[in-house]
């Protein structure tokens, strides 16, 4: 007996979805560079908008998208290795990787943050710290893509294995919010649901979330300018 | 004896006139390089960042100078031997640049024309043409860097 329970709030299924075609987006602007580099940084800077909404949504979303839900403790993987595990949201073992991608997007972002590509650009917040640092960080950038990659990679073969070894369909669940789970299984997951997605809850993580890329993305420039070397106009000297 | 020893030194000296010594052309390829980031930084600031702040002799000023550092003739700071030493810094120019010439030389000429047609664009000061041709410029940057430059 199966019944349908919905696991993935909206809100969380966005975040998912805007940040593949993101990060798709971040990679081919950074490929093809050119003026196209200035998207880099504006999609960096939505990415990491993105990654600050689900650090807040693991607080204050609905049950399955909260932190406390799903952290892989050693306990928990002990029970999930050894096929004792129920649940109905990331199991163990995705939630492994649910932290590990959010970790590395992080490294990513923020390093992009202060990174400078050796031509014409140069991140939002590359004027608070010295060019060698900037450049080391801009190797870090690098660096950490291909970690991004391989836990992308291995996301994708995850899924393909669920589809066709499992017979877990996980994609569907990611699009519509909804999966079949056995009846049992589903009246714990009701019995232990908070109240879903709050508007109020929803409203604060947007507001968190947009403060910050405001910040990053002009807010502290503003109000704590640096200019090097006073590049205005007014400001040429005759020689 | 002696005019062997002269020879060798006016050799020596004339060759150092032309490239110098390993350290040095990589010195002057870095000083290059980092003044162009300069350069296009401003051009940057004036034509992409802040278009209300730009100001045409500025950003010709500076096209100028980018176009004048690209017909410099920098080929000929790439000698043998100049994968390895240190400039002001550890030089990041991948070995294959030596075997991979004509690549090299059809990315470095794609700067130099994209370089000199800045300049020209820059001379008449229309903003979205400066825009388009600092994007090339940008572009052709990236394209050495991909061939021979190690990342970070």
């Amino acid at each position: 007996m199966k019944v349908t329970v919905h696991i993935w709030d909206l809100p969380l299924r966005l975040f998912h979805w805007l940040l593949v075609v993101s990060i798709a987006a971040a990679y081919i602007t950074a490929k093809l560079g050119g003026e196209l580099i200035d998207w880099h940084g504006r999609i960096g800077i939505f990415i990491l908008g993105l990654l600050i909404f689900r650090i807040v949504w693991g607080f204050l979303g609905s049950t399955h998208a909260r932190f406390v839900s799903f952290f892989p403790t050693i306990p928990r993987l002990v029970a999930y290795l050894k096929g004792r595990w129920q649940g109905v949201g990331h199991n163990p073992l995705g939630a492994l990787s649910v932290f590990a991608l959010l970790g590395v997007l992080a490294i990513q972002v923020g390093t992009g943050l202060f990174a400078n590509d050796d031509i014409a650009y140069e991140g939002p917040l590359f004027g608070f710290i010295d060019k060698s640092l900037s450049d080391q960080l801009t190797g870090w950038h690098n660096t950490a893509f291909n970690f991004l990659l391989g836990l992308v990679v291995l996301h994708v073969i995850a899924i393909v294995f669920y589809r066709w070894a499992k017979k877990t369909n996980l994609v569907v669940p990611m699009l519509t919010g909804k999966k079949q789970v056995p009846k049992v299984l589903a009246e714990t997951v009701i019995s232990t649901r908070p109240s879903g997605v709050g508007a109020l809850r929803l409203i604060l993580s947007l507001i968190i979330s947009c403060s910050v890329v405001w910040g990053v993305s002009g807010g502290i420039s503003t109000l704590y300018p640096v200019d090097r070397y006073q590049q205005t106009a007014q400001a040429t000297p005759g020689f | 004896m002696k005019k062997i020893a002269l020879t060798v030194l006016l050799t020596a000296s004339a060759t150092a006139a032309i490239s110098g010594p390993v350290e040095e052309q990589i010195r002057f390829r870095q000083s290059a390089y980092s003044f162009l980031g300069w350069n296009t930084g401003k051009i940057k600031k004036q034509v992409v960042d802040n278009p209300e702040s730009f100001n045409k002799d500025y950003v010709a000023a500076a096209a100028n100078a980018i176009a004048a550092v690209a017909n410099s003739g920098l080929g000929e700071l790439y000698g043998p031997g100049t994968d390895q030493g240190i400039g002001w810094k550890q030089t990041r120019l991948k070995p294959e640049f030596f075997q991979k010439k004509d690549e090299v030389t059809a990315a470095a000429n794609k700067f130099n024309e994209a370089a000199n047609g800045l300049a020209k664009v820059a001379a008449a000061g229309d903003k979205v043409a400066i825009k388009e041709a600092f994007g090339k410029v940008t572009e052709s940057c990236k394209g050495c860097h991909d061939l021979v430059r190690i990342k970070e």
